[in-house]
């Protein structure tokens, strides 16, 4: 009994008479391979990129075949009223269409009154964008899906001038003409 | 099959690709979400890169600065992922 006291005695006694180290500690510890982290699959933010994680959990961000029949506001989908977007360095232009493509309203920042640069800014294609919402809205139209083509300063304050206006945006969907194998594009600008 | 069919009957139906749905009315979201696709998936510099012819000179160019960026970048990271590495197996190599 005695001597098992001892023992677990004497080991703090031996480190009080070496307060300090002269060397640095010999690593005699083994190799532990539960240190060594296993590669972990699927934590948000370490290794997968955000993206692939917003995709795996939000499968109903995205429309599917069943998609064309869900209702919207007492309307199936694919007979929602369609607002055309084109958005370019210089104008924006909105065009309401209904389901099958006919146009029923359009209005685009020149007509709204701005002139020159001032019809390829942000501010011009809220203000048109509020403005055609009011006038869709006086025709009955209340939710819409957006295809928005080109880019421009007014792509993203387009989509949020017409909610602004009080219609209820149901899909964005971008129909950017863009080609792997095109014909020859216009010569480069000289700056 | 449903899809093919209806691939058939149109070769570009629309409201299928590229398209998000606004969740809680919230729009700007769904926008970024939007373009951050298209930028993952290299349309928008597709279309900055047909918008004006790029002369051969300038592709070479720029495909050249693109191959010192992806080494410069592998090399970077694999310096940060060295300097910052953890559960080493030994506390102070080379101290010994």
């Amino acid at each position: 009994m005695l001597t098992a006291i001892k023992n677990t005695l004497r080991i703090p006694v031996i480190n009080l008479g070496r307060l300090f180290q002269t060397s640095a500690p010999i690593a005699t510890e083994k190799f532990v391979h539960k240190r060594i982290p296993q590669d972990d699959e699927g934590v948000q933010g370490e290794k997968i990129i955000d993206l692939d994680s917003v995709l795996k959990s939000k499968q109903s961000l995205f429309p599917t075949l069943e998609s064309d029949n869900l209702l919207f506001d007492g309307m199936p989908y694919n007979q929602l009223p369609i607002c055309n977007i084109r958005v370019t360095h210089n104008n924006t232009i909105f065009t309401m269409t209904d389901a099958a493509g006919i146009v029923k309203l359009i209005r685009s920042c020149g007509m709204e009154g701005f002139k020159n640069t001032k019809k390829g800014t942000n501010i011009a294609a809220q203000t048109t964008a509020i403005s055609i919402a009011t006038k869709a809205i006086d025709r009955g139209v209340k939710t819409i899906r957006v295809r928005v083509r080109g880019l421009g300063p007014g792509r993203l304050a387009a989509v949020k001038g017409l909610q602004m206006g009080g219609l209820q945006i149901v899909s964005v969907t971008d129909n950017t003409h863009v080609s792997w194998n095109p014909p020859r594009p216009r010569k480069a600008r000289r700056l | 099959m449903f899809l093919t069919l209806k691939l058939l009957s149109n070769r570009h139906p629309s409201f299928i690709a590229r398209t998000v749905f606004v969740k809680n009315n919230n729009v700007d979201d769904a926008c970024r979400l939007l373009n951050r696709i298209l930028g993952k998936e290299g349309i928008l510099e597709q279309f900055r890169l047909t918008r004006y012819y790029e002369k051969h000179l300038q592709t070479r160019r720029r495909i050249n600065h693109e191959k010192c960026k992806a080494i410069y970048n592998e090399d970077m990271e694999r310096k940060i992922k060295f300097v910052l590495r953890k559960n080493r197996h030994e506390p102070f190599p080379g101290c010994h």
